[in-house]
This record gives structure tokens, C-alpha cells and sequence, in this order.
């Protein structure tokens, strides 16, 4: 009996230890061990240690940047898995989107939820925008985080873009076409702004690569940068909701 | 930096040598920066593609009766033949391009609609209520419309499809270069 006792004790100090190591203070039972924990913990400490209950009330904010985060990373982890079936040649690209589809487990749901993910960030970045113009908090002090948002507004977009293409489908090539087109109505640099997009000059194997390395690497890491950096600036700049 | 750089130009032995050590890093930052910009420009621009190539050789003139409309879909490329000789139309439309589809009627549901469609400037048809059938290309992306010789009449397109070279290879072939445009009169008499 005292043996298994003795070994219980040894569990719960090693369990204790690793408890103590990632909380580092006991359960938020008083106001002062509350602040501590939203101090020190790296999830937490996304808002102040204090937050009055009307600057982060729903029906100012409406969860609306949240909102975009959560998508994007649904958008990041069903965008994982479809990486594990999906090859960017013209090959292979409508062939695994279609294996995604009717072949792979679950392929449908988690292609779908990549795809409805993408269609609801587009819509709450843009009322997320909404929002924030017209409760005036893209103001003084805030004018430098407005500006981070309007380029992650235009990184959304690139993202829905270059993601449009990579289905290879009467769809994706003749709406990349015109869209690469539009850019070629630029002046001075247009043709060769398109030039390079594509890699050529029409949208082709080439076109596809490019797509798919800024879409699944380039403009997911400047996007989780500035994210990054707009979330800092939140926490710095003080909540604009009521006071 | 400025302040440091109109001292340097004005006067070296005023400068201290910590600033001028500041300017030179700096300038030398700024120089690799514009450096590596133009390097990142360079390397995603391709010197090779292997891409189709722009010139082709289609079948001989016989293959192809006057007054005969044929669509080389995987070229992108029309072969007209008229009495008066042989033309070459890249099929791409002229507005954001996409590959326009060709259709023995083109006009009949406008002049049904009420709408008047202009004359062909090239051939100087025109379909009328009396004769409303015009055959030509429609591009099912922002619908525009052009007759047989390419002219655009309907829609966003801003001008007609390009009319590119068409000659006669050594082998009796037609051969298209789609990289070299001409004038729109141009034909090829057999």
C-alpha cells in the first residue's frame, strides 16, 4: 500500500512540475491570479489584462477579424491535406481535383470546406473593413493598422485568385486569362507584368506552378506576417469600441 | 543620411569618419537592395518556354473550298478561304482573351431583339429583316461578336481579331505564323 502511494506522489509531482511549468501560478481563482494568467499566457495575452466588457462587446465588433483568422486557418489546415493528393501540373491538376473529389475519403467534405472557407473570408474581410470604417476606428491612432488591413484585404483576394486556377478547368483558365489580360491594360509595364505572372504568354503549365508556389507558400507567409503585426497593433493601439 | 551626403559633396574633411562609415553602409544596403530587386525581377522572367510554337503548318489549299470557314481550335487560329484568296484570324478576343466560337448565326437574335446591327466595314454586308442570318464568332466569356472576317460589332471587344500571316511552304502546306500580324486586306492567292 505505501509503495503505490509513494508511486502516486511520484506521478503527481511530475505531473505538477509540468503543470507549474506551462501555468505559472495556481488556478484564476482571485482578480490578481486572473491578471497574472492573461499576463503570461501567450494565447491569452491577445487582449489586455483588463478588458472592459464594451470594447470587445458583439454588436461593436461582431467578431468579424476573429472571424477571418478562424477561417484562414481552416483555409491553412484543409489547404494542408490537400496538398497531400494534389499535383500542380497540367498533367495532373484537374485529375486529383476530381480524385479529391470522388475517390479520396472525405476528399469532398474537406476540398468543400477549403472552398467554403474561401468564399466566407473574402465576405467577412470585407465587412471586418466595413466595420471598422464606419465605427471610425481606422482613425488616429490606428491609420498605420488600417493600413495593414487594406493589404491583407488585397492578399485575400490573391489568395482567392491564384486559388482559382489550380482546379485547371475550363473555369479557372479562361477566368485567369481575362484576369491576367486586365493586368496587360496597365501602362507602360502591363505586357510584361503579365509576362511574368505567367510565365509565358498564354496561361499554361508555367502559369500553373507560379499560381500554386505563391498560393500555398508566398502569399499565405506575407499574409501570416502582417496578421502578425495588424493583431500586435490591436493590442497596442487600444480597442476603439466604447469607453 | 541627406544632411551627411550635402557635407560629403561640400566639404570631405568635414565629415566625420563615423558618418561617412553611416553613408558608405548605407549606400551599400541600398545597393544590394535595388541589387537583389532587379535579380527578383530576372530570375521569375523566363528566357525559355516551351510553350507552342507561334508558327504551324496547316494542310494544303485544297484542303480548304472557297467561301470555307475552318477553326484550328488548338492553334487558336481561323482559316478563311474567299474567292479573292486565303487569310489567318488569331482567334483571340480583342477585349480580354478568351477563344471566340464560331457560329453560322450570329445577328438573327439582335435583329429579332429589335437591335441594329452595324454593317461589316471590310465586306459590306449586313444583315437585315429581310436577310438576318450572319454567320461569325462569338466568345463566351463577356459575349462579344465579330462576323466571319473577324471585325468586331457587338460587345465589349474594342477592335477586330488580329489577321495574321499566312503563307505557302515549299512542302504545298499553308504555314501560319501567329507571332507576325497583317494588315487586314492581306490575302493569299493560291
Amino acid at each position: 500500500m505505501r509503495v503505490i502511494r509513494a508511486a502516486f506522489d511520484e506521478v503527481y509531482s511530475v505531473l505538477a512540475q509540468i503543470t507549474g511549468s506551462i501555468f505559472r501560478h495556481g488556478l484564476p481563482l482571485t482578480d490578481k491570479i486572473a491578471a497574472r494568467t492573461a499576463l503570461t499566457n501567450f494565447v491569452l495575452h491577445i487582449h489586455p489584462v483588463r478588458v472592459r466588457r464594451s470594447w470587445i462587446r458583439m454588436s461593436y465588433t461582431l467578431c468579424l477579424g476573429g472571424l477571418s483568422f478562424f477561417l484562414f486557418i481552416v483555409l491553412t489546415v484543409t489547404g494542408l491535406y490537400l496538398m497531400f493528393y494534389y499535383v500542380p501540373s497540367t498533367q495532373h491538376a484537374y485529375q486529383d481535383m476530381r480524385d479529391l473529389q470522388f475517390v479520396v475519403t472525405f476528399g469532398q467534405f474537406i476540398r468543400n470546406m477549403h472552398r467554403w472557407a474561401a468564399h466566407a473570408m473574402v465576405i467577412t474581410v470585407w465587412l471586418h473593413m466595413a466595420r471598422v470604417f464606419l465605427t471610425g476606428a481606422y482613425k488616429k491612432p490606428r491609420e498605420f493598422n488600417w493600413g495593414i488591413g487594406t493589404v491583407l484585404l488585397l492578399i485575400t483576394l490573391l489568395l482567392s485568385f491564384t486559388g482559382y486556377l489550380l482546379p485547371w478547368d475550363q473555369l479557372s483558365i479562361w477566368a485567369v486569362t481575362v484576369g491576367t489580360n486586365m493586368a496587360k491594360y496597365a501602362p507602360i509595364a502591363g505586357p510584361y507584368t503579365r509576362y511574368l505572372l505567367l510565365g509565358g504568354k498564354a496561361v499554361g503549365d508555367a502559369t500553373l506552378l507560379r499560381f500554386y508556389v505563391m498560393h500555398v507558400v508566398g502569399l499565405p507567409l506575407v499574409g501570416f506576417l502582417l496578421m502578425v503585426i495588424h493583431f500586435w497593433r490591436v493590442r497596442k493601439d487600444g480597442f476603439s469600441g466604447g469607453l | 543620411m541627406a544632411a551627411g551626403f550635402k557635407r560629403l559633396i561640400e566639404d570631405s574633411r568635414e565629415m566625420s569618419r563615423r558618418s561617412f562609415l553611416a553613408l558608405a553602409g548605407w549606400g551599400a544596403f541600398g545597393v544590394a537592395s535595388l541589387v537583389a530587386l532587379y535579380q527578383s525581377v530576372k530570375f521569375i522572367q523566363p528566357n525559355v518556354t516551351y510553350e507552342d510554337p507561334a508558327a504551324f503548318k496547316a494542310d494544303t489549299p485544297s484542303a480548304y473550298p472557297v467561301g470555307s470557314t475552318t477553326v484550328i481550335i488548338d492553334k487558336r487560329v481561323v482559316i478563311n478561304r474567299d474567292p479573292d484568296g486565303f487569310y489567318a484570324i488569331s482567334l483571340i478576343c480583342t477585349h480580354l482573351g478568351c477563344t471566340p466560337r464560331y457560329f453560322t448565326d450570329v445577328t438573327s437574335d439582335l435583329i429579332a431583339s429589335g437591335a441594329a446591327v452595324p454593317k461589316d466595314p471590310d465586306t459590306g454586308n449586313q444583315a437585315t429583316k429581310s436577310n438576318p442570318i450572319v454567320p461569325g464568332f462569338k466568345c463566351p466569356c463577356h459575349g462579344s461578336r465579330y462576323f466571319r472576317d473577324a471585325d468586331n460589332f457587338y460587345g465589349p471587344a474594342p477592335r477586330p481579331m488580329d489577321r495574321v500571316s499566312i503563307q505557302l511552304a515549299a512542302d504545298g502546306k499553308l504555314f501560319i505564323d501567329r507571332s507576325v500580324v497583317v494588315d487586314h486586306h492581306y490575302r493569299l492567292k493560291v
